[in-house]
């Protein structure tokens, strides 16, 4: 089965995403994140207003076989959740890296997403 | 050293040695003992000196051994009570299918008790008017310590410190405080105005380092807590949880947890089912909806089979050690499920007519032995000004041990509590028991 | 291949469905209690309202729907899932075993004396030297143990230094519980590739933070931890205590004892070892057994007796007090002690040489690959290929209960098998001839089934994303 790794954003080492939407960062996690915990059925996530940071746990993820640890792919406060994801945690299973993220922040340090993992790096770690 | 005959070894392995020898050859052995990789250094050669004995010869043995145990009337309680028990519970509990199944993780093979399981729930659900109820936990004391490190996992509670009424339980506190130990939580103590909570005091008391309220309703001395509401504002105004402790049969009368603002109600569900056994107890724990990911313990759900039908299973199991480990929302595993399933029966039993009456009478029943004894000179009961339940305490003029010990001497166990208060439990003793006993009082006292 | 016919008893059928009491009856009744204030009680109580025939009928469908003991072979790993005994329900029932805890030691000298007992009999089966039978289950017991743990340090005046309890990777679930529990940080350590502590690592993991190792032996792997002597003495030297974990004491019994192999603090699950019912999930009992420079510190009570044979509760100098109300889970502490008598020496090494016998011709049947040995009184077959999940449901169409599942992770798809002593030859080999079919089963036949239970595959991943937890939440019951 082969992975979707899109190159419009970065990854880190814990299977976590972070792109940049006009100055704001959406995070969610990986395809083959999503594929190696199967079924979700519950996200924990901050309130918006939060500081989260970076390669801290923000929130947990919860499948029916594990429970995970959401790390932070950067710091900064958290200016939106994706509530969606209450009442349907599938949307994780489902589309990862759409209708699956998590939440958005205003990164306190800007420039630390291009220091993060391209689409081929973190392919490269998955190989 | 052998393996030795059958007859000489258990029961209940039903080897022929026929079969022992073909299975040995099947596996390529000649003897049971070569099957065994103890390190030498380490085998045990000894024997433990434990005569085996006949089913005749130690069911003789254990009822004569508890034969020694004194034949008394008891009207003890402090949070274990002598409760009457149909006998239906006894002969379909004792079913082979409930006794003998293990834990439900194979939900298709057990569907039954899971269900059972589930009314369980839904009966503390109706009783506290709080969203969800685990399946069981050991008994009121465990229940109270998983509730204070529960309420450190709330995400709207603040505070490290857990206020608990002065008069607590000494094996309730004691364990409590094992609970808190390892998570660093304090447990303080707030004093009590005639048997129930001092408000004031405790109002004084709460500031922002508290994490959780405790309360009982009734207390461990039979009182009914006139003020739960204040002390679930009080909780609430301090990003405190409020935690009330009771039971089935109190709460099939008072207002619900939930009407009063508690977060979390623990208590013995064992009031209801299981038979006085030495301490025995059935842990209840429910709680609001919204925490139900931090609740320990495990939750039967419903969902659906590949077929549409209605199914049963152990649910939101990622709480728990087998899964999440030292993260689990608590290390229980064997919990108290054939009590839990007695204590449902029982109430199916009773049905709400027969719990309301029952509850009722615990009321009534200790208040007329109030009466009769505060009429006995250099006898006054009750102590406090205050509604109780079951039990309540009462003072003499004598020494209070002295008294207690007489009336253990008359067939009557009462508790003995300071130099001049006792305390006495009425349950479903009949009515001559309780005549017998205010005879016996006055006797004892004159 | 022989198949028994024995799934008939729980046999799809529409007759066996029942429904839930609510949906039989609910009646509202008017709460109002002469002398209580309004403000103190409810108004109203609402709950099913069904006469004793229909309780009677409801609960014995229930129990129609759920596999015991005597429904056939339940080789549940890790859980020593043995018959148990009749008898000792009648003791248990007998009304001397029915006081209340706090009358005064000379009103309850009976249950005091076997409860004595007991605490020697354990002692002595584990090589310990002193007992308390406090703890209400076997999580219970490790709680207590790292509580005495604690104390101990405590008293060292360590308790800020050892910080760390050692638990291997492959550890029961409650070990990981119940050190962080007692406040400690959990280190793992992996497992060597013959399925048993790799000694470097543990050497490795040891030092001044250590507060213990826990260990079960044999481990959940069913194979003997052979090092237990070296492991003994690194944990020893580092200063840390040695924990037994006694969900596998069924293997040992009367031929190897904890105490022996160095052990300083156990726990006995009686409901295993000592066939005590489960009850579906509980009452067990956990009582904690330790070594002599630790007796202070047991759980209160333990139970003495004076020169005139007069016994009591007596609460140890240093005890960690209660992790439970009142003195445990008496009526199955009696259950275990009466267990213990009708067995004795004999009887006791007759039943792991059986587990161990049974373990062991049931894995030479059994037709998945078995990684580890030499097994012990149980052991971990691979699934790997299947799904160990769909095995196991598989393998309720055959009148048995399945094996543990998934679990120790060291082994892929794991089929984690106990079949204990009290299984004929003629049970174990139906129970292989279980396994065997399911193993020839494709994918798509797997998936099909249970096609015999009361209900078939169950849909657990709506149950966990919508949690629906009592009768209430039912959108629409049936009225």
């Amino acid at each position: 089965m082969s992975l979707d790794i899109p190159d419009d954003r970065r990854y880190i080492e814990s299977h976590e995403w972070a792109k940049d939407e006009d100055g704001h960062v959406r995070i969610g996690i990986s395809d083959f994140a999503q594929d190696e915990l199967g079924d979700i059925v519950f996200v924990e996530l901050p309130d918006v207003g939060e500081e989260i940071i970076a390669d801290e746990p923000f929130g947990v993820i919860e499948s029916i076989k594990a429970v995970s640890d959401l790390y932070a792919p950067l710091g900064g406060s958290v200016t939106a959740i994706n509530e969606e994801l209450f009442d349907r945690p599938e949307l994780v299973n489902q589309e990862p890296y759409e209708g699956g993220w998590m939440l958005e922040i205003d990164p306190s340090d800007p420039d630390a997403l291009d220091a993060l993992m391209s689409a081929s790096e973190y392919e490269g770690q998955l190989a | 050293m052998s393996s030795p005959d059958t007859e000489d070894g258990s029961p209940y392995a039903p080897h022929t040695e026929a079969e022992t020898e073909a299975m040995l050859d099947a596996i390529g052995a000649s003897d049971v003992e070569e099957l065994f990789d103890i390190p030498s250094a380490v085998a045990f050669d000894d024997t433990f000196d434990i005569p085996a004995r006949s089913e005749a010869e130690i069911t003789h043995e254990v009822r004569s051994i508890l034969d020694r145990n004194a034949s008394v009337t008891c009207l003890l309680g402090r949070g274990h009570y002598d409760h009457f028990i149909p006998a239906i519970v006894d002969h379909i509990a004792d079913r082979s299918e409930f006794l003998t199944s293990y834990t439900q993780y194979q939900p298709e093979a057990s569907q039954g008790y899971l269900q059972a399981l589930f009314e369980y729930q839904s009966l503390l659900v109706e009783l506290t008017g709080l969203g969800v109820a685990n399946c069981s936990l050991y008994d009121a004391a465990s229940a109270l310590g998983e509730a204070a490190t529960f309420a450190a996992r709330l995400r709207h509670t603040d505070g490290n410190r857990v206020l608990v009424p002065e008069l607590l339980h000494p094996g309730r506190r004691s364990t409590l405080e094992n609970y808190c130990a390892g998570p660093g939580i304090e447990v303080a103590t707030y004093p009590s105005d005639d048997g129930t909570a001092d408000v004031d005091a405790l109002e004084a008391l709460v500031d922002d380092d508290t994490l959780m309220i405790y309360a009982e309703s009734p207390t461990i001395r039979g009182t009914l807590e006139p003020a739960s509401r204040a002390l679930g504002e009080l909780a609430d105004d301090h990003d405190a949880a409020f935690c009330l402790g009771s039971d089935p049969y109190a709460l099939s009368i008072l207002e619900t947890p939930h009407e009063v603002g508690a977060d979390i109600v623990v208590g013995d569900a064992g009031v209801l089912g299981l038979p006085t056994s030495f301490g025995m107890g059935l842990g209840l724990f429910a709680t609001r909806e919204e925490y139900v990911r931090q609740t320990p313990g495990r939750l039967v759900g419903v969902s659906e089979d590949l077929e549409g039908t209605r199914a049963f299973s152990l649910t939101l199991v990622t709480r728990e050690q087998h899964i999440r480990r030292e993260r689990a929302t608590s290390n229980i595993c064997t919990n108290q499920a054939w009590v839990a399933l007695r204590a449902a029966m029982h109430a199916a039993w009773l049905g709400p007519t027969g719990l309301v009456d029952a509850a009722t009478s615990y009321v009534e029943r200790p208040r007329e032995l109030a009466e009769r004894l505060d009429a006995i000179d250099g006898v006054s009961a009750p102590v406090h000004d205050r509604a109780h339940f079951r039990e309540f305490t009462w003072r003499v003029d004598d020494d209070a041990s002295k008294v207690a010990n007489a009336l253990l001497e008359h067939g009557y166990a009462v508790h003995a509590l300071d130099d001049d208060t006792l305390q006495v439990c009425v349950t479903d003793q009949p009515n001559a028991a309780i005549d017998g006993f205010v005879h016996a009082v006055e006797e004892v006292i004159t | 291949m022989k198949i028994h016919e024995q799934a008939r008893w729980y046999r799809r059928d529409d007759d066996l469905t029942e429904p839930l009491l609510v949906e039989k009856d609910s009646t509202t009744v008017d709460v109002s209690v002469d002398g209580l204030d309004d403000s103190l009680t409810r108004d109203e109580l609402t709950l099913p309202n069904i006469a004793e025939p229909e309780v009677a009928a409801h609960y014995t469908r229930l129990s129609q729907m759920t596999f015991g003991i005597e429904s056939g072979p339940y080789p549940l790993g890790s859980c020593t899932m043995k018959y148990n005994p009749k008898f000792t329900e009648r003791l248990a029932a007998d009304p001397g075993a029915h006081v209340h805890p706090d009358l005064p030691d000379e009103a309850c000298q009976g249950i005091l004396e076997i409860m004595y007992h007991l605490q020697r009999y354990l002692a002595r089966i584990c090589g310990m030297d002193r007992v308390s039978l406090q703890p209400p289950a076997g999580a219970a017991g490790e709680f207590a143990g790292i509580l005495i743990c604690r104390a101990f340090h405590a008293d060292n005046g360590e308790d800020g230094q050892r910080t760390e309890v050692i638990v291997p990777a492959s550890a029961h679930g409650t070990n990981f519980a119940s050190a962080a529990m007692g406040g400690y940080e959990v280190v793992t350590v992996p497992s060597n590739e013959e399925g048993r502590v790799d000694l470097e690592a543990l050497e490795a993991a040891l030092g001044p933070e250590t507060a213990a190792l826990m260990l079960t032996n044999p481990n959940t792997l069913g194979v003997i931890e052979r090092d237990i002597e070296e492991i003994a003495s690194l944990v020893h030297e580092a200063g840390g205590l040695l924990y037994y974990d006694g969900a596998n004491l069924n293997a040992l019994l009367g031929r190897a004892r904890p105490g022996d192999m160095g052990f300083d603090i156990t726990h006995y699950n009686v409901h295993k070892t000592f066939a005590t019912p489960h009850g579906g999930g509980g009452p067990g009992a956990g009582p904690v057994g330790v070594t002599d420079r630790l007796a202070d510190y047991l759980p209160d009570p333990v139970v003495t007796v004076d020169d005139d044979e007069t016994y009591r509760r007596v609460t140890p100098e240093r005890s960690i007090g209660k992790v439970h109300g009142f003195e445990g889970n008496w009526l199955v502490l009696l259950k275990a002690f009466a267990y213990i008598a009708r067995l004795g020496d004999d009887g006791l090494l007759d039943a792991s040489a059986k587990a161990v016998l049974n373990a062991n011709y049931l894995a030479e049947r059994v037709g998945y690959p078995i990684p580890y040995g030499p097994v012990q009184h149980e052991f971990v077959a691979s699934a790997s290929g299947q799904d160990a999940g769909e095995v196991a449901r598989a393998m309720l169409d055959y009148g048995v209960h399945p094996p543990t599942t998934k679990w120790p992770e060291l082994v892929d798809e794991a089929l984690m098998t106990e079949p204990t002593e009290v299984e004929t030859k003629e049970s174990l080999d139906h129970l292989a001839d279980a396994f065997n079919a399911v193993r020839d089963l494709d994918d798509d036949e797997l998936a099909e089934r249970p096609k015999r239970t009361s209900v078939r595959k169950i849909d657990q991943v709506a149950a966990a994303r919508s949690p629906v937890l009592n009768w209430q939440s039912i959108e629409t019951p049936k009225s």
